[in-house]
């Protein structure tokens, strides 16, 4: 039998259950935006923001200064109530609307959206097709002019050697020392680019920044 | 949630528009409540103020 080194995934298929039940101790390692994000969120404005994969909401707070009003959307009922937590001791949450939803099938409405971020969460996506396929959903929810960044976790980080793509599992260490395991696809950077081309998106400018591929796309 | 928010929201499944029909509110969010896709009939819940649009097949109550 040959050798088959790539991981296979275990643990719950579904990452927003994981999610759920790490919420509270994922959330307080998350206090503080990514400066890449912020670089790109501060350089725009729009009337409605979309955070798709809110989690704690860090990013979302980003776009409710700079737009009129952002929506965080997430899977998990946990980060979601992180996020309403945060945004209230912040003092964001006139600003924020928070909705639960799956980034695949996003619900809302054709060109409702401005400027938006998909930050680190399209690689727990579980397909190929399912990636492309809420690729090109957050086209269809991205207004004429607006602006989105997406970013995944990229074979270039210093965990992983430069590699093709590959399906993993990594596992999340609760404070009492049990762990949960999230799926991820880890991208080489030619491969995000595939996805993003086969998608309704237009990319207008990708790079990679600290062990992640980040894409500026249009509709 | 607030009701303008009901401007922006669909159906996930068929991105039709949906109906409000409000349980409880307190001050200007609505609290509990059900929302119901005008095309497809689907129903989806608001809980504790956050409107769940997940699809139905991931919610966790879908049976085995």
């Amino acid at each position: 039998m040959p050798e088959t080194p790539t991981p296979t995934p275990t643990g719950d298929p579904a990452p927003h259950r994981v999610y759920d039940r790490i919420a509270a101790h994922f959330s307080e390692t998350r206090a503080h935006p990514w400066p890449d994000v912020a670089d790109f969120v501060a350089e725009r404005t729009g009337r409605r923001g979309l955070d798709l994969g809110c989690g704690n909401g860090r990013h979302a707070e980003l776009l409710a200064d700079v737009c009129e009003t952002a929506v965080g959307v997430d899977a998990s009922a946990g980060l979601l109530a992180e996020a309403r937590a945060r945004a209230a001791e912040r003092e964001y949450a006139d600003a924020l609307a928070l909705l639960r939803g799956d980034a695949e099938r996003i619900p809302l409405r054709d060109d409702t959206v401005n400027l938006a971020v998909y930050v680190a969460t399209l690689h727990h996506l579980p397909s190929r097709e399912a990636r492309v396929r809420s690729l090109t959903d957050l086209a269809r929810v991205l207004a004429p002019g607006g602006e989105a960044l997406v970013s995944v976790w990229s074979t270039t980080h210093d965990r992983f050697g430069p590699d093709t793509g590959f399906d993993t599992t990594v596992e999340w260490t609760l404070p009492d020392g049990t762990t949960e395991n999230r799926y991820y696809h880890i991208y080489d950077p030619a491969e995000f680019r595939a996805d993003l081309d086969d998608s309704a998106l237009d990319v207008v400018e990708a790079y990679e920044s600290r062990g992640n591929a980040y894409a500026v796309v249009t509709s | 949630m607030k009701r303008d928010l009901m401007d922006i929201i669909c159906c996930p499944l068929d991105k039709h528009d949906l109906d409000l029909d409000v349980e409880s509110e307190e001050d200007d969010e609505v609290v509990a409540g059900t929302l119901t896709c005008t095309d497809c009939g689907e129903t989806y819940p608001i809980e504790d103020g956050i409107p769940n649009l997940l699809p139905p097949d991931m919610r966790e109550e879908t049976p085995a």
